[in-house]
């Protein structure tokens, strides 16, 4: 198990490796740079000193390598070069990852018991009104991105009805202003776990082995409860995760709509202003939470499920 | 042979499907007998499982009896609802699964599962329950219960995944066990061993016995009398001797014929054409298009049962007064000979 888990921490230090090194390239290699717009404000002499004080006079290989060696050497992952000058890139993450990880939470806090409240309704009342019901918002809430979730509400509930504040406001309690947002990141996830949800339950509500724990004298209730749910909640941890990290990328644009002053928005903002250093530091946690995320499942999967945990020691 | 325990009479079960009804069971009578192992014989889509889902109340939603009772304890378990049935099931019917790979709860430990029914039906704590399903489990067969209570199906063969099933259908003492083509999925090496294990459980536990099979090397083996059921009927019914000697029912005929043993060697017989779709029930007998011997009567009204012993009833015209004299098959014949001879060698 030890050594699964560190081939696996490996194989997440990879793919960092990878993705930063993609990013990097990408983003020097597209059209415009980090003086768009205030360009022909500054004197030829200026320009050169600003590229040269970041490294960019030199070719792109070489500003690779040198960021290389700052991180290997000094951890130093740039400073912002746009957004808040020279403020160090993870100051600025640091500040703003707790609310974002805040809205991903309470969302995904919300959408796992309700999900699996519709979905277990859905597969009870299989082919009912209640599941047809059900399925219809399903669809509906697959299909509707957050973000126009989220105007829809802002529009309708804080706009028009006045119950929540129209923005992020921080003197308010954070609940009341984060109420919208957490509510249109939730849909997607809740829908995706009542469908999973539903078609797992009503695949093992029609199980032999349902079947046998009814036959052997339990009621509906108890079978359905201690076998068919229970059975079928294992494989819902595995969408639990791809929501989640659905929730983090709905909160790019869900935060930037509302205004909340999260790693969504600045990631959003540092992409438009080419500002490269934070945008690559935003991409390389967002790729590593997502990653521990997958791997703190396919753990976790082993500990529910005693056939891959014990897979392969027959006579254990 | 005691007094009957169970009994069904003029059953009749339905499916909706997305087509039409699906008369999968079309007025079934039989009794068992306190203590006795009921075969109950057909091929697939005969209508054998339906029948015995529908004596435990587990149909599935799509399906209604229409019809019949099914008389056991002097109530009526056609009338009976879902909760009524919780005090019936595993305590007084109890069933064997076909296939015990699919039967277990895949993630939880066997002991578990064997417990659950003592902990919720008897109250039993936790350690009496254990006891017992210790118990139980080397009552089955099971090499090392104590280890075995708490490992995974996963970690069982098929044969002793069967076991664990036949276990659990134990755990409350019932009176009636069902066993659902119990060895099908199973090695025929294997098949053996449960088949003994299951005849000595019925002497150890005092069980009657309802054992559904296609295989008749298998009713051979264990049953004591025979059903034969085609296309949701039963069509011939008798001991074991009746029905394997002198078989009446051309149906049985063909079910016998088509029977490998180990002097076979001209061409295994196949019976012709497929059963009838249950949609459309034809008219007379349902068999009468697959069978040779098959009379115009046959085509036109369904034949009723006639008496060939005090124990042995077969519904074919073959057996009306005025039909003509038919002969067995001569395959059948042989076979019928070489098995009387062996009986006899023995």
């Amino acid at each position: 198990m030890a050594k699964y888990i560190l081939k696996r921490i490996a194989g997440i230090f990879i793919v960092l490796f990878v993705v930063m090194t993609a990013a990097f390239f990408m983003m020097r290699l597209m059209p415009g740079g980090i003086l768009d717009g205030v360009e022909e404000n500054l004197s030829a002499d200026m320009r050169d000193l600003i590229y040269a004080k970041y490294d960019m006079d030199k070719p792109i290989w070489e500003q690779y390598l040198l960021f290389l060696k700052g991180i290997v050497t000094e951890w130093d992952w740039g400073v912002s070069l746009k957004l808040y000058v020279n403020v160090s890139v993870w100051d600025i993450l640091a500040e703003r990852i707790p609310i974002t990880l805040y809205l991903g939470f309470l969302s995904l806090l919300i959408s796992v018991p309700i999900g699996i409240a519709f979905g277990t309704l859905a597969a009870l009342k299989k082919n009912g009104i209640v599941d047809h019901a059900v399925s219809f918002l399903v669809v509906l809430f697959i299909s509707i991105p957050s973000f126009v979730m989220a105007t829809g509400l802002q529009y309708f509930v804080a706009y028009k009805w006045g119950w929540f504040p129209l923005i992020y406001d921080d003197s308010l309690p954070r609940i009341t202003t984060t109420f919208l947002p957490v509510l249109a990141l939730s849909f997607t996830p809740i829908a995706t776990i009542t469908r999973y949800l539903r078609a797992e339950l009503s695949e093992s509500l029609n199980s032999d082995y349902m079947l046998l724990a009814r036959t052997k004298g339990l009621t509906r209730v108890q079978a359905t409860l201690r076998h068919a749910l229970r059975n079928s909640l294992v494989p819902v941890v595995n969408v639990i995760v791809p929501a989640f990290i659905s929730i983090m990328g709905g909160s790019l644009v869900v935060e930037s709509i509302f205004g909340i002053p999260g790693l969504g928005g600045i990631t959003v903002r540092s992409i438009n202003v080419a500002d490269y250093s934070v945008t690559l530091a935003s991409l390389i946690y967002y790729t590593l939470i997502s990653l521990a995320a997958i791997l703190l499942v396919d753990i976790s999967y082993g500990l529910i499920d005693p056939r891959i945990r014990m897979g392969g020691r027959k006579d254990a | 042979m005691g007094e009957t325990i169970l009994k069904v009479k003029d059953l009749r079960v339905n499916f909706r499907a997305w087509a039409g009804t699906v008369q999968a069971v079309r007025g079934v009578n039989f009794e068992l007998k306190k203590g006795e192992t009921l075969a109950i014989v057909g091929e697939s889509g005969s209508g054998k499982s339906v029948t015995t889902k529908a004596i435990l109340g587990i149909l599935p939603s799509n399906a209604r009896i229409t019809s019949g009772e099914i008389l056991y304890d002097g109530k009526d378990l056609t009338k009976l609802k879902e909760k009524d049935f919780y005090s019936i099931r595993g305590k007084h019917i109890s069933l064997v699964f076909q296939d015990p790979l699919s039967a277990l709860n895949p993630i939880q430990k066997v002991g578990k599962q064997i417990c659950e029914a003592l902990r919720k039906n008897e109250h039993m704590t936790a350690a009496e329950a254990k006891k017992r399903a210790v118990a139980l489990m080397e009552d089955v067969g099971i090499p090392e219960p104590e280890t075995k209570f708490s490992q995974y199906p996963f970690q069982f063969s098929g044969g002793m995944r069967q076991r664990i099933v036949i276990a659990i259908a134990l755990a409350l003492n019932p009176k009636i066990l069902i066993c659902d083509e119990p060895t099908t999925a199973l090695d025929v090496t294997i098949q053996s061993r449960i088949l003994d294990k299951i005849k000595d459980l019925k002497e150890e536990h005092d069980l009657s016995v309802i054992f559904i099979t296609h295989d008749l090397g298998v009713v051979a083996t264990v049953a004591d009398r025979v059903c034969v059921m085609y296309a949701g009927k039963i069509v011939e019914y008798g001991t074991v001797d009746d029905i394997f000697y002198e078989p009446a029912h051309p149906y049985t005929w063909a079910l016998l014929s088509s029977m490998p043993d180990l002097d076979t060697r001209e061409k295994l017989f196949s019976i012709p054409g497929a059963p009838p779709n249950m949609m459309y029930p034809p008219k007379g007998d349902a068999f009468a298009p697959r069978n040779r011997y098959a009379m115009e009567i046959d085509f036109e009204q369904e034949p009723p049962f006639f008496k060939v012993s005090d124990t042995h009833y077969a519904a074919t015209w073959l057996l009306h007064p005025k039909a003509p004299k038919v002969e067995l098959p001569e395959v059948l014949r042989h076979r019928i000979q070489r098995m009387k001879e062996e009986r006899e060698g023995a």
